[in-house]
């Protein structure tokens, strides 16, 4: 039971950090591997708001949506945007995002050095509550929350507003959702800004959960968010939740019953299968390509 | 600065690069090299007797030609499954990959886990750059064979590629079993120089690195590589001997300057070096005998017939049931409003789509059945409705994979300086050319495809179309975009092909040149035959005219999907 | 142009083989150190001995890179030390402090640039895997390395140039399995480690074999990875087997959310750790929940010694941060050199290797430190457990 929600619990990280990766892996076709760098930069900044700067995580929550979401235009802007007409903007934009993230990191490493450092203890309730022999704690239970509240509310954004109307112009068509006068470059501009400050938000969060954040923190759960949105279906906003919680759950199991020493080998296995079985994942819509 | 271990680390990373490159230069994304490298150096270095038995040398031949055979194998065990994967996904797969390779040899006992395995150290700069220059020597010469050209074909547009008679399967998986094997190549030559091999060494870390190595220094020119990996491995030299402080500042650096290169430098480095442009000779030695000749139906024997052919979408027939024989040496012209079902229909015949219903036999293949380059084979050869050139190719380049059907395979004999490939090459040069001079674009041969005006780019598909000495020829809406004197010319040449035995297919707006070139008209409406006829006959037609009266309401149709911009 | 280009490039080739030949022939035997012989040897001995030229040093280092933290803690130790020991007069040292990046690549090349720009001595690389791959660089080129880091096995047996000041888990952990089994009377335990770190598997090794030693039952061996920071699943599977004990063969980026969410689950058994954990952030970090958990190290911080005593006291002033394990093994590795360095009162290459083998009962940081004819030091290491906040030494 405990390894239950220990498993819903990783898997709410996981789909946290995966719902603003597959935002615009869907949308906009484009790997965005500044992503994890994101996750990274907002938990250290957050850690210096509460530890330095007296803030209590209330505020400085909001605070990081707005610092991931200027992040999120910076990397538009300089890894994205002057790429969009070559006809290698897939590789590119790879690479391009893998050079930000780069920088992104040394700079963290100038700020604040290469430790590990970790949100002030008390910073979030933390007792835990035990109930029935098991325990959570609110943190937890709030990450799961808020996993929820964003996917529903982002899969409204996108089904319902002028803004995801936008977006799912531009992910059918970008040329004809130009001629639909559909602003393309500011649509794509916002959603790298909201899947940014998803990205910052999960890393604060993320960051509270275990205690510590690293340097490395982005790159050690890229692989498994990249798993997530795969397994979840491209761009499917309801994939990447029950994507995460799936994996959280498998690799929970993994250890139980296989051995903790194959459970990363879960997440890729996983993968692997879905991409030969469902290549457009879980939950994905598949695209009907024409000559 | 250029110590033996950066010369050496320069000339080990260009060759992981150069893994890269193999399948980057067919337009594929794979990160599954770091594993191939993992499994071979471990393999090799585990089964390879030691070098104080049997020396040096023959160790280290001995573990290459052991790692570069787990690293084919494995890229084959990978590639059979993973090749219909395309862009991101791919990559992704390979990750996969190559992160479970990681995690299987961490848990190996044989491996030494994370502590790694050690192997001696025999590689020296001198051995790691000649094996550098085999490599580098291999894909220098792929780039003007064949082979090569069909992977670049490829990579720009791969259905284009199909329709020319390429094996797209084929050829995209015989370049993952290259990268596998130079990527083999690697993980041996760096487990022989760093003396302790850990899985550490071939992680996500290691697989983005070569892949950042191969993009920055060019995917699509043979010196890519090098000049990446020289890039790469100097940086942190050139940062060192500038006295710049270490600590943060230098991967800032250098991620920044990666940065500048892959904004700016849109072929990598590779771009600063001039790609030449190959230019036809004038003097033709060998003529067509180097060619392959295909034997064309005879005059009037029926080359396709079409029984019954439906393609349906979700319940909306865009072509129903649709009778038709094209007969050899007919100019035949296809009509109808937009959303008529043209394209579908000569779609079905070329083999790109499978039809719902219904029997079509296109020389002697029954098309739906058999894979699109078999149908290119068989001697169906087409234009495209939007351009689908090679943007990144020049028009010359364009046409010689045009001739992949008729041209022999020249790569291996390129190898070997053969001077048979050079006649073959040659020959296949004479031949494109001349395919691009019956369409009036010899001037322009050098120019890349991309930068030509619209009505030689419609020119140009017809020269590559030509050039795989079809017996169909299938032209979608060839005049779009050309002024009167253009169609007039192109409507002389079409005759003259047709003088030439040949049967050409024609889907036309164009309706004065269809009435003036054709020997026989089909109309289509709503993917139907309404009419079949001598172009007096069909003028004639009253249902035709009015279906062209009602064809305003027709092209506003929002279901048109057989004709859309995927097309 | 194309043929051009290619010829020009085989002929590079062939001329960057032969000049890379040519210059692996000719080095060796100290040859890069040759010019500056002269100004490195100096007159008197021991404590009068002065030497006019400043003892050039190399350190390789991982600065950035997934071992940043600890590069980075290596490198404000050495950097107190050699302020100390310039200040102290007759011997100077220039420390050139070079970043690893992590990466086997640069710390071959680092090595290599070190051993050909005439350093006397190269201390470094951070982690074993490195020093595998790089130190024999500068056993070829007879150039003494002292690791201050390394605990691997086998690394002083690369060659008779390479030394250690930093002990093996084989030295630490039996003592610190036989005081916890003593003290807590342990019969089963799980044990969990990462297994992709060569440092904390050869820890797990260690571990593994000095329970069997000792009798205790080991439940299970559970792996992670050294990125994991959540590792809530593992706990809980290690609790339901009831240990008396869980022993942690990890790094501090590990120790840290590890403590914290094994108290979070209810774990109240003691944790024991090995050399990862000595480390004042995990009383920072971890807080309460640290407290209770055993740390057998090499370095005795509450030691009341008084070097160790004013170390703590100068780097805390100089860095404004608590010292760890890594910065006092730095710190003792350039007293331990500047000791061999004085012996013979020569900062030549081969008289630092004669100095370096005769240390013995030299005072430093860690304590007495004594070099063993494999090179490895000897000094006494501690067990340690938190109380109130600090580490105090296991009775």
């Amino acid at each position: 039971m405990q390894q239950l929600l220990n498993g819903v619990f990783i898997g709410s990280i996981y789909a946290l950090f995966a719902i603003g990766f597959t935002l615009v892996f869907g949308i906009l076709d484009r790997l965005n591997l500044a992503h994890p760098s994101v996750f990274a930069v907002s938990a250290f900044v957050g850690i210096e708001l509460v530890a330095e700067g007296g803030l209590s995580v209330w505020v400085t929550l909001p605070i990081l949506l707005v610092v991931g979401a200027v992040l999120g235009l910076v990397i538009e802007r300089v890894a994205f945007r002057p790429l969009k007409n070559r006809p290698d903007a897939h590789f590119a934009g790879l690479i391009s995002s893998i050079a930000l993230a780069g920088m992104f990191i040394a700079l963290l490493q100038w700020r604040y050095g290469p430790d590990t450092r970790r949100f002030p203890a008390g910073s979030f309730p933390e007792t835990p509550i035990q109930f029935a022999g098991v325990s959570v704690t609110v943190l937890q239970v709030s990450i799961l929350l808020i996993s929820i509240a964003l996917m529903v509310g982002l899969t409204w954004l996108v089904a319902r507003s002028r803004l995801g109307r936008g977006m799912r112009a531009i992910a059918e068509n970008p040329t004809a959702a130009r001629v639909l006068g559909v602003n393309v470059d500011r649509v794509t501009a916002v959603t790298f800004a909201i899947s940014s400050a998803l990205g910052a938000v999960a890393g604060a969060l993320y960051a509270m959960n275990v205690n510590s954040a690293q340097l490395g923190m982005g790159a050690a759960i890229e692989l498994k968010g990249l798993a997530v949105i795969i397994v979840g279906g491209m761009g499917s906003l309801p994939g990447a939740l029950i994507g995460g919680l799936a994996l959280g759950l498998a690799e929970v199991f993994a250890v139980q019953y296989i051995g903790s020493s194959w459970r990363d080998l879960i997440a890729f296995g996983l993968l692997f299968l879905i991409l030969l079985v469902r290549p457009q994942g879980l939950f994905g819509a598949r695209k009907v390509r024409e000559v | 600065m250029l110590t033996d271990a950066t010369l050496t680390f320069v000339a080990l990373g260009a060759i992981f690069a150069y893994s890269f490159y193999a399948v980057l230069v067919a337009g594929q994304l794979s990160l599954g090299q770091a594993g191939f490298a993992s499994l071979a150096a471990f393999t090799a270095a585990s089964l390879t007797p030691k070098p104080s038995e049997i020396g040096e040398i023959p160790a280290l031949l001995l573990a290459i030609v052991i790692g570069m055979a787990v690293g084919s194998a494995a890229a084959v065990v990978l590639g059979l499954p993973t090749m219909h994967l395309r862009g991101v996904f791919l990559a992704i797969a390979t990750l996969a990959f190559a992160e479970a390779v990681r995690i299987l040899i961490l848990n190996q006992e044989w491996t030494g886990g994370a502590q790694g395995m050690s192997v001696p150290k025999v590689l020296t700069p001198g051995i790691a750059w000649v094996v550098l220059a085999l490599v580098a020597y291999w894909f220098a010469r792929m780039g003007r064979s064949r082979y090569g050209r069909a992977l670049e074909a490829i990579r720009e547009d791969e259905l284009a590629a199909r329709a020319m008679g390429i094996d797209v399967g084929r050829h995209r998986l015989m370049a993952f079993v290259t990268a596998g094997a130079v990527a083999g190549l690697y993980g041996v030559l760096w487990a022989y120089y760093v003396r302790l091999i850990a899985p550490e060494d071939f992680g996500f870390t290691a697989a983005i690195d070569g892949l950042v190595t191969a993009v920055v220094g060019g995917s699509t020119m043979f010196v890519g590589p090098l000049l990446g990996s020289g890039f790469q491995t100097l940086i942190p030299e050139i940062q060192r001997a500038l006295g710049v402080e270490a600590g943060w500042i230098r991967p800032f650096v250098a991620s920044a300057l990666l940065l500048v290169i892959i904004l700016f430098l849109p072929g990598g480095l590779a771009s600063l070096v001039r790609r030449r442009v190959r230019l036809p000779k004038k003097h033709s030695p060998t003529g067509e005998r180097a060619l392959r000749t295909r034997v064309h139906p005879g005059r009037g024997e029926v080359v396709a017939s079409l029984e019954g052919l439906s393609k349906e979408y979700g319940g909306v027939h865009a072509v129903e049931k649709v009778d038709l024989e094209l007969r050899s040496g007919e100019v035949v012209g296809l009509i109808g409003p937009n959303g008529a079902g043209k394209t579908t229909l000569v779609n079905m015949i070329s083999g790109l789509l499978h039809p719902t219903s219904g029997h079509a036999t296109v020389l002697g293949t029954k098309v739906g059945r058999v894979p699109v380059h078999r149908v290119a084979q068989a001697g169906v050869s087409r234009t495209f409705q939007h351009s689908k050139l090679f943007n990144r190719l020049s028009a010359l380049e364009n046409v010689l994979v045009g001739g992949h059907l008729v041209s022999r395979p020249t790569f291996l004999r390129r190898l070997l300086w053969l001077p048979s490939a050079r006649r073959d090459e040659l020959a296949a040069l004479d031949h494109a050319a001349r395919c691009l001079e019956r369409v009036g674009l010899t001037d322009l041969a050098s120019s890349r495809a991309s930068s030509l005006s619209y009505g030689d780019q419609r020119r140009l598909e017809i020269a590559r179309a030509l050039a795989s000495d079809p017996s169909l020829l299938i032209l979608d809406e060839p005049a779009a975009g050309m002024n009167h004197v253009e169609a007039n010319r192109l409507s002389d040449l079409i005759g003259s092909l047709a003088a030439d035995g040949l049967t050409i297919l024609l889907i036309e707006h164009n309706v004065g040149m269809v009435l003036s070139t054709c020997d026989r008209i089909v109309v289509l409406n709503f993917g139907k035959v309404i009419a079949s006829g001598t172009p007096d006959e069909v003028a004639a037609n009253p249902t035709v005219i009015e279906a062209y009266l009602g064809s305003a309401e027709a092209e506003s149709r929002p279901t048109d999907r057989t004709e859309g911009s995927h097309a | 142009m194309r043929t051009k280009l290619f010829s020009v490039a085989v002929a590079a080739t062939a001329t960057l083989a032969l000049a890379a030949c040519g210059g692996g022939n000719g080095d060796g035997g100290g040859g890069g150190q040759t010019g500056a012989a002269g100004g490195l040897k100096g007159q008197g001995s021991g404590e009068s001995c002065t030497i006019s030229q400043a003892v050039p040093v190399g350190a390789a280092l991982s600065l950035t890179g997934a071992a940043g933290s600890y590069g980075t803690s290596q490198q404000k130790g050495l950097e107190l030390a050699a302020e100390q020991l310039n200040a102290k007069g007759g011997v100077k040292y220039d420390v050139k402090i070079e970043d690893d990046q992590t990466d086997p690549r640069q710390g071959i090349t680092v090595f290599e640039g070190f051993v050909n720009g005439g350093k006397s001595i190269i201390i470094g690389p951070t982690l074993s895997n490195t020093a595998f791959q790089a130190q024999p660089v500068a056993q070829e080129g007879k150039t003494p390395v002292l690791a201050i880091s390394n605990t691997a096995k086998g690394i002083t047996a690369q060659g008779d140039y390479i030394f250690r000041d930093s002990l093996t888990e084989a030295q630490v952990i039996p003592q610190t399995v036989k005081k916890a089994k003593e003290k807590f009377s342990l019969a089963k335990v799980v044990v969990m480690y990462s297994n992709d770190d060569a440092f904390t598997k050869s820890g797990f090794e260690v571990f593994d074999a000095a329970l069997k030693t000792e009798g205790v039952q080991v439940l299970e061996t559970i792996t992670f990875s050294k990125a994991d920071t959540d590792f809530r699943a593992l706990l809980t599977q290690a609790k339901g087997q009831s240990p008396d004990a869980i022993v942690v063969s990890g790094l501090i980026e590990a120790a840290i959310p590890l403590v914290t969410q094994a108290r979070e689950l209810g774990i109240t058994v003691p944790i024991i750790g090995g050399n990862g954990f000595n480390n004042p952030k995990l009383m920072a970090d971890a807080g309460e929940a640290a407290e209770g958990v055993v740390v057998g190290a090499a370095w005795n911080s509450a030691s009341a010694n008084e070097l160790n005593a004013g170390f703590i006291k100068d780097f805390q002033t100089k860095f404004n941060a608590a010292p760890d394990q890594f910065a006092a093994q730095a710190h003792a590795g350039l007293t331990l050199i500047d000791h061999a360095v004085r012996s013979g009162c020569s900062a030549e290459r081969d008289a630092i290797r004669d100095g370096l083998s005769k240390i013995s009962n030299v005072p430093t940081v860690l304590g007495d430190v004594s070099i063993n004819a494999d090179r490895d030091a000897e000094h006494p290491a501690v067990v340690q457990v938190v109380e109130g906040g600090k580490f105090t030494v296991l009775q």
